[in-house]
C-alpha cells in the first residue's frame, strides 16, 4: 500500500468540501479521481501533497516522498530547465549538498529523456510549449524518486495529440517508477487511457468507485451524468 | 412591528460602527499577518542558512538597479530644498548654516526617507508583483510540495538584501544630495563652495550617520518583508497580482512613516 486516505474531511469557513471520503492506491497502481468542477478534486490532492491542512480523518502513507505536477506545470519561470529539475536536489536541506554538478547534469538528463526531451537543459520555460512545460514538471517531480505523484488536470489546456503524449508518459511514469499515482481530470480519454480505477466526487462525497469500464457502463445515474456530459440528473452544476 | 435590536441594526451610526470595526480588524489581522511571515522568516534563516548565490543576486537587484532613481529622486529633493532655503538664509545673514542645515535635512531625513519611497516604488513593487505571480501560478506551491521552505526560500534573500543594501545607498544618496545642495546654493544664490562645506562639518555628528545608517537597514527589511508577505498572500488571478503590489506600496509608504516617526522620537527629541 503506498496512499491509504481514511474518513478525511475539510472545511472552508462552515462549508463541507470533503465530506468523509476514504480510498487508497497501490504501488504501481494509477486511480483517477474524476468529478464536476467545484467537487473537491484539487482540494484532495492539495490535501495529500500537505499544501492544505484538513478537520479530520487519516492519511497513510509508505516511507518517500509525495510529488505533484500541477494544472499549469507551475515551472519556476526565472529558472532554466535544468534549475528546475534539481531544483529540490540543489535547494532541499537533506538533498542539498549530496550531489555534485556532475551528478546533478546527469540524473537531469536522465529524467529529461524519460520524459522524452533530451538536450533542453538551458531552455526557459518561457521557451517551450504547454506540453513541453508539462513534461518538464514531470521531470521535476520524478526526481527525488517519489513514491507517490499526484498530477493535477495534467491535460488541462492542451491540444488532444499533446494530451495523448502527456497520458501516454503518465502510464510509463507509473512503469519505471512503480509509483501510486492520482490523476485528477474530468477528461474521459485521460480516464481511460491512464486509470486502472476511478472514483467519483459530487458535493464534496464519493458517488462512484470502480474501473473505467465500469465508469462507461452508465449504470449508476451520476456516472451517466458525467459520461454523457448531461445537465439532467442528480448532479447540479453550480453557478 | 420591529424590535430594538433591529432598529439599532438598521441606523447608520451601527453601519459605521461595524465597518470601521471590520476595518480594524483586517488592519490588525495584516499586520498579524506580515508578523507572523517575519518570525517565520527569522527561524528559517536559523534552519536553512543563507544561499550566498541568491542573496547576490537580490543585492544586485535592490542596491544597484535601484541606484539610478534613487539618486534621482533624493538629488532633485536636495535640488528643490536647497534652492528655496539658500536664497532665503543669505538674505536673512545665515549664508553660513546653508551647509549644516542641508546636511542635517539630508542625513536625518532626506536621504533616507526620500530613498525609502524611491526603493519601495521600484523594488517593493517589483518584489510584490514577483511572488504574488509565483502564488497564483502554484510556482510557490511547487515550492512547497518539493520539500523546500517557501518562506525561507524566498524571503531570506530579498528581506537580507533590503537590510543591507538600503544603508549603501542611503549613504550614497545622502552624498550626493549634500554635493547637490552645494551646487544649487553656489548657482542660485551664490554661495561659495567654502562657505558651504565650511558649515556642513557643523551639522554632522557621527550620532547622525549611524543612526540614518540604522534607520536605512530598517526601511530596507521593512520595504522587502511587507512586499513579499503581500506578494506571498495573494489570491486569484492578474486582479490579485495588482492588489497585491498597489497594498504593499502603500503599506510600505505608511511603514516609512511610522518608523521614521519612531526613530524621531528615540534619537532626536
Amino acid at each position: 500500500m503506498s496512499i491509504e486516505v481514511k474518513n478525511l474531511i475539510k472545511k472552508f469557513d462552515d462549508k463541507v468540501v470533503i465530506n468523509d471520503i476514504s480510498f487508497h492506491v497501490n504501488n504501481g497502481e494509477i486511480l483517477a479521481i474524476v468529478g464536476f468542477s467545484g467537487s473537491g478534486k484539487s482540494t484532495v490532492l492539495k490535501i495529500i501533497s500537505g499544501l492544505i491542512p484538513y478537520d479530520s480523518g487519516e492519511i497513510l502513507t509508505s516511507d518517500g516522498d509525495i510529488a505533484m505536477v500541477f494544472q499549469y506545470s507551475a515551472l519556476f519561470d526565472s529558472l532554466n530547465v535544468f534549475d528546475n529539475i534539481s531544483f529540490a536536489l540543489q535547494e532541499r536541506k537533506d538533498l542539498k549538498h549530496k550531489y555534485s554538478m556532475k551528478d546533478l547534469q546527469k540524473i537531469v538528463a536522465q529524467k529529461l529523456e524519460l520524459v522524452g526531451l533530451s538536450g533542453i537543459e538551458n531552455k526557459f520555460p518561457s521557451e517551450l510549449s504547454g506540453g513541453m512545460q508539462k513534461r518538464v514538471s514531470f521531470a521535476r517531480a520524478i526526481v527525488t524518486n517519489p513514491n507517490t505523484i499526484l498530477y493535477d488536470e495534467p491535460t488541462a489546456g492542451l491540444d488532444p495529440m499533446s494530451s495523448t503524449l502527456i497520458e501516454d508518459y503518465i502510464v510509463r511514469l507509473k512503469n519505471e517508477t512503480n509509483s501510486a499515482s492520482i490523476v485528477v481530470t474530468h477528461q474521459m480519454s485521460t480516464i481511460t487511457r491512464t486509470a486502472d480505477r476511478v472514483i467519483m466526487l459530487y458535493d464534496g462525497g464519493i458517488v462512484f468507485e470502480g474501473t473505467p469500464k465500469e465508469l462507461l457502463k452508465e449504470t449508476n445515474p451520476y456516472t451517466k451524468q458525467f459520461v454523457t456530459a448531461s445537465l439532467d440528473g442528480p448532479m447540479q452544476l453550480k453557478a | 412591528m420591529i424590535t430594538l435590536a433591529q432598529y439599532l441594526k438598521r441606523s447608520a451610526t451601527y453601519k459605521l460602527f461595524t465597518t470601521l470595526f471590520s476595518e480594524v480588524v483586517m488592519f490588525l489581522d495584516t499586520i498579524g499577518g506580515i508578523i507572523q511571515l517575519g518570525i517565520h522568516f527569522i527561524s528559517r534563516i536559523f534552519k536553512d542558512g543563507i544561499s550566498g548565490k541568491e542573496l547576490a543576486a537580490q543585492c544586485e537587484r535592490f542596491g544597484i538597479s535601484s541606484l539610478p532613481i534613487t539618486l534621482s529622486i533624493v538629488g532633485m529633493t536636495s535640488i528643490i530644498v536647497s534652492s528655496q532655503v539658500a536664497n532665503e538664509m543669505v538674505k536673512q545673514g545665515g549664508a553660513d548654516f546653508v551647509g549644516m542645515l542641508m546636511t542635517i535635512l539630508i542625513v536625518r531625513e532626506v536621504g533616507a526617507v526620500m530613498s525609502g519611497f524611491a526603493i519601495t516604488s521600484m523594488i517593493g513593487s517589483s518584489l510584490a508583483s514577483e511572488l504574488a505571480t509565483m502564488k497564483v501560478t502554484e510556482q510557490i506551491d511547487a515550492i512547497d510540495v518539493l520539500g523546500v521552505d517557501s518562506v525561507g526560500h524566498l524571503f531570506i534573500p530579498r528581506v537580507l538584501s533590503g537590510i543591507l543594501m538600503m544603508p549603501v545607498i542611503v549613504l550614497i544618496a545622502s552624498f550626493v544630495g549634500v554635493l547637490l545642495g552645494a551646487l544649487t546654493s553656489n548657482l542660485f544664490s551664490g554661495l561659495s563652495y567654502r562657505a558651504y562645506f565650511s558649515s556642513v562639518w557643523l551639522g554632522l555628528y557621527m550620532k547622525d550617520f549611524w543612526v540614518s545608517l540604522l534607520k536605512a537597514a530598517t526601511f530596507g527589511g521593512t520595504i522587502a518583508l511587507i512586499s513579499c508577505a503581500f506578494g506571498y498572500n495573494a489570491k486569484g488571478g492578474a486582479k490579485g497580482v495588482g492588489i497585491a503590489t498597489t497594498q504593499a506600496v502603500v503599506w510600505s509608504f505608511i511603514a516609512i512613516v511610522i518608523w521614521d516617526m519612531v526613530f524621531a522620537i528615540l534619537f532626536f527629541f
